[in-house]
């Protein structure tokens, strides 16, 4: 028999929920959406591709191929086809924000690490909008990335954020790559790589180096209503939100405060914090532009088979510094902002 | 009888908490009968679940990992949904949640009940929601 263990989110996150009667978060109605931080999503991009980046000779050229679905407030997939690629923008700011975030993950994959498309073989990329109704949510469904709305009291519109379109995405990446389990360390790394390359694309797009980026992921996807800034902090693991509605990021930084808990997978988006926040170590102590240096390491070791689909920590921790020695050399500078950075976070001595 | 919902997972790793009351009668013909078909190994009976499971993670630390319902397939970012009917617990997962589990999951959010807010904070249980 399965033992079912209680939620391990602080009580305190729970009581704030629970708290939640003010009128103005009671609207039956979709409250006024969240003013959106509106990304330019590809100029930037197109004038860095002009550099030649580190390539694997894998680039297929013209294989972005974009589908764009409208659910229609239904919970049926695909649903409508609203946007292929090449198709003039529909005028649905999801609609656009789904078929521009994808193109700028498409990129970071293809452009910097000679991948074509998720699967490495050019595979279309799809998505649907307006799913369900007041749906507070984004996720990849194994076919396709799949956004809610959300509930305009806590969450808008979930393709408000570019690295929440490329986190979804990225779901896509590791399942055709090491496809981690999704359950405990394993899962918590397939989040953690969700993440990372998530803030890359949007890193990337935006110009942006290590020092200067904001490290958020989800920034923008909350309604005014709601103080936090953002779902989660590679820089700052645990200081995303803080705030009356939400409580406070339950996401640990560090292994010690690794949280053991039944709920959502044993922890993948709680645990995810600790991988994430090495990787924002390795980054920083490397400087730049994240893409190119950890950025690399990290896609590189995804690549190495050297990462099972039960990997734990440890393990892809050790992936990661034999990918950057790999890469870089035994006792270059970027092997050794990687180990330090595990090191750092208590995952390898 | 009162029932509690609570919904772990999604992108945002948000937990929220949802209950409802319904008569014994409505619970022990309805619903108890439901979660006990669902078992499988996913519906567990009698007092392991009861009172104390709050506190159940720290008496983990250090060990592996805590085994919870796993994911279904390659889907990600999904919601999870534990029903406690008494000391009758289900775990569902979003994408295998069909009638009447809708219709319940439904009543709790709409439910305004307005008994425990205060209560529930302070012994750590959550209470109903919008």
């Amino acid at each position: 028999m399965q033992r079912i263990h209680c939620s391990i989110v602080p009580p305190h996150l729970l009581t704030r929920l629970a708290a939640l009667r003010d009128p103005r978060l009671s609207v039956a109605a979709r409250a006024a959406r969240h003013a959106l931080q509106e990304l330019d999503p590809l100029l930037q991009v197109r004038s860095e591709a002009l550099r030649a980046p580190v390539r694997r000779g894998t680039a297929i050229a013209g294989t972005l191929t974009r589908r764009i679905y409208d659910a229609g407030g239904q919970e049926e997939l695909p649903g409508r086809l609203v946007r292929g690629e090449g198709a003039f923008a529909t005028g649905d700011p999801a609609a656009d924000e789904a078929y521009d975030g994808l193109g700028s993950t498409y990129q970071l994959f293809s452009e910097e690490y000679g991948r074509s498309s998720i699967d490495g073989a050019g595979k279309p990329l799809e998505a649907t909008v307006h799913y369900g109704t007041n749906y507070d949510n984004a996720f990849w469904d194994g076919e396709r990335m799949v956004f809610g709305d959300g509930d305009g009291e806590i969450f808008g519109r979930f393709t408000a954020s570019l690295t929440v379109i490329s986190h979804e995405l990225t779901h896509g990446f590791t399942q055709y790559s090491t496809n981690l389990v999704y359950q405990g360390q394993s899962g918590a790394l397939n989040e953690s790589l969700s993440d990372v390359f998530g803030v890359l694309v949007e890193q990337r797009n935006l110009g942006q180096d290590a020092d200067t980026a904001s490290w958020l992921v989800g920034a923008g996807i909350f309604t005014q209503q709601v103080e936090g800034t953002a779902l989660r902090s590679l820089k700052a693991p645990g200081t995303a939100y803080d705030d009356d509605v939400l409580g406070k990021d339950p996401q640990p930084a560090v292994m010690a405060d690794y949280v053991q808990t039944a709920s959502d997978n044993g922890g993948v988006h709680i645990n995810s914090g600790i991988p994430n926040h090495a990787f924002y170590l390795a980054a920083t102590t490397l400087g730049g532009r994240a893409w190119e240096g950890a950025g690399r390491v990290w896609y590189d070791a995804v690549l190495s088979g050297s990462i099972p689909p039960d990997c734990d920590f440890p393990t892809f921790a050790t992936a990661t510094t034999e990918a950057a020695a790999r890469r870089f050399g035994t006792g270059s500078r970027e092997a050794d902002a990687v180990s330090g950075a595990w090191s750092q976070v208590g995952v390898l001595r | 009888m009162r029932i509690e919902i609570t919904r772990t997972g999604g992108f945002a790793g948000l937990s929220r908490t949802w209950s409802l009351e319904v008569s014994r009668t409505e619970a022990e013909q309805r619903w108890l009968p439901l979660a006990e078909a669902e078992a499988g190994g996913t519906a567990t009976g009698g007092t392991a679940t009861g009172g104390a499971a709050a506190d159940e993670p720290a008496a983990h630390q250090g060990s592996a990992d805590v085994p919870g319902p796993p994911a279904p397939g390659q889907q990600r970012d999904r919601f999870t949904y534990r029903i406690a009917i008494g000391y009758t617990e289900v775990h569902l997962p979003e994408g295998r949640l069909e009638e009447p589990w809708r219709e319940l999951i439904e009543r709790a959010k709409g439910a305004g009940t307005a008994d425990s807010r205060s209560k529930d904070a302070e012994s750590g249980k959550p209470g109903e929601l919008l």
